[in-house]
């Protein structure tokens, strides 16, 4: 079962994404929809899950929009599954402040694997601002805390009726 | 012998997942069949979404051009009646000028593919982040498109054909910080490689010192790169900053916003880039 939720949350990122990409191209700059997956399943479940996770939905990201380097967000949504995943097993990061500082930092910290990468692999990197980074952290973070609160009110109705029946 | 705890397992994991990832990323920079099928794979296993997303989009876009068209209609009517007025008389000015053009190639002993073969493809998706700037467009290697090759809209130079699949192609945007084109300036005809810089405006470099450049000036391609066509619009330049070294440092917006790209032209057979060999001179009786 929950292997076909992690399909279905990575599935509508996706398909989020892409729509986000015809519609409004350049918010795709500042917000990363495919990382929202892994957040969900480091703060919620296991390092475990939120490293493979993070690994599907990075390489379905390559095989539709990465020119050139396949396997790139891949790497780079395991390695953050993996961090992200272990300090959520530490900390209690499933409230808002803690979402909001986990999609702000994975943001953050995206961007700073991708760039390193593609160091690493030859290719050009561009000069970020300062106000960029700014804003795809705020971006994250809300966009974040506010899937989040919509899954865990998700994930409450569903587990209602089965509370319910127990007490019955 | 020491128990292997979740902690150590999920850290063994990661690392056998950093290699076996580092080695798909290190094929497909060498273009290793292994990671085209693994790529395959992932596009076969994720096609179920894409599909319906693509429908549904589809239907969206239609909608918002509806809105907008209805409303655009009827002040777009009165400027195309005096546009076609306008251009009637442009015509006939072209046409004269089309056949002295032919005569004087024909007097130059040349002639030149001016109008490369194309195709039109419509944007499915678009990422525009700092570090990497790439369309999807909806034709592929069925339609004939084949990597490398130019891709333009209106107005100008759109990027170049990265890689493949059946029914779709990955276009690299000239913003793209890995992207480049050969440039000429049309006012002094001065040449230079057009580079992009991410979301930032894109560069001219390699621009001798005393190169005449001004802001406003426009900049075309030149065809020197083999893979634009020359004559279609790149940029405007917008900064000339001190030389960094024995380059002068030009700044441009983008003749084409890459914010609002819907559809553009692949172009299957970039002409008008070499001058061909002299026509036959004519056998008089």
């Amino acid at each position: 079962m929950i292997v076909l939720w992690a399909a279905l949350g990575i599935g509508l990122a996706l398909a989020f994404e892409l729509v986000l990409g015809r519609f409004v191209p350049d918010a795709t700059r500042y917000v990363a929809v495919m990382t929202l997956p892994l957040i969900a399943y480091a703060l919620r479940t296991s390092q475990r899950s939120s490293m493979l996770v993070g690994c599907v939905s990075g390489l379905l990201e390559d095989y539709w929009i990465e020119p050139r380097l396949f396997g790139l967000n891949g790497l780079v949504k395991t390695i953050l599954g993996w961090a992200l995943g272990g300090i959520g097993a530490r900390f209690d990061l499933n409230n808002f402040w803690g979402r909001f500082a986990s999609g702000a930092s994975v943001s953050l910290v995206e961007e700073g694997l991708q760039t390193a990468l593609r160091r690493l692999f030859g290719e050009a990197v561009a000069p970020v601002g300062i106000a960029t980074l700014g804003i795809r952290a705020v971006a994250g973070g809300l966009l974040t805390a506010a899937v989040l609160v919509i899954v865990s009110k998700f994930g409450a109705s569903r587990r209602a009726p089965r509370q319910k029946a127990r007490k019955v | 012998m020491a128990a292997v705890t979740p902690a150590r397992a999920n850290a063994l994991l990661l690392g056998v997942m950093t290699f076996a990832q580092l080695l798909l990323i290190a094929a497909s920079v060498r273009g290793s069949m292994a990671a085209s099928a693994v790529a395959a794979a992932v596009g076969v296993a994720s096609r179920p979404v894409v599909a319906p997303e693509q429908s549904v989009s589809g239907v969206l876009l239609d909608l918002v051009h509806f809105f907008r068209d209805v409303h655009a209609d009827e002040r777009e009517n009165v400027k195309l009646k005096l546009e076609v007025t306008r251009l009637a008389g442009e015509l006939e000015r072209t046409k004269a000028l089309s056949e002295e053009n032919t005569r004087l190639r024909r007097l130059l002993g040349m002639h030149e593919d001016l109008v490369p073969k194309s195709i039109g493809a419509s944007v499915v998706t678009a990422r525009l982040a700092g570090q990497s700037r790439v369309i999807l467009v909806d034709r592929g290697e069925a339609d004939g498109v084949r990597p490398d090759m130019a891709v333009v809209a209106w107005g100008g130079a759109v990027g170049r054909v990265v890689s493949v699949e059946r029914e779709f192609a990955r276009v690299r945007l000239l913003s793209d910080p890995n992207s480049g084109a050969s440039g000429v300036i049309t006012r002094s005809r001065v040449e230079g490689m057009i580079v992009g810089r991410g979301g930032e405006p894109m560069e001219m470099v390699y621009v001798p010192k005393y190169a005449d450049v001004a802001v406003g000036d426009r900049v075309i391609t030149s065809g020197l790169d083999g893979v634009f066509p020359r004559g279609f619009g790149l940029g405007r330049v917008t900064v000339v900053g001190e030389p960094v070294g024995a380059s002068k440092s030009i700044r441009l917006v983008p003749e084409v916003d890459d914010r609002g790209i819907e559809d553009v032209l692949i172009l299957l057979e970039p002409s008008g880039t070499k001058l061909l060999a002299p026509e036959e001179p004519e056998v008089r009786p």
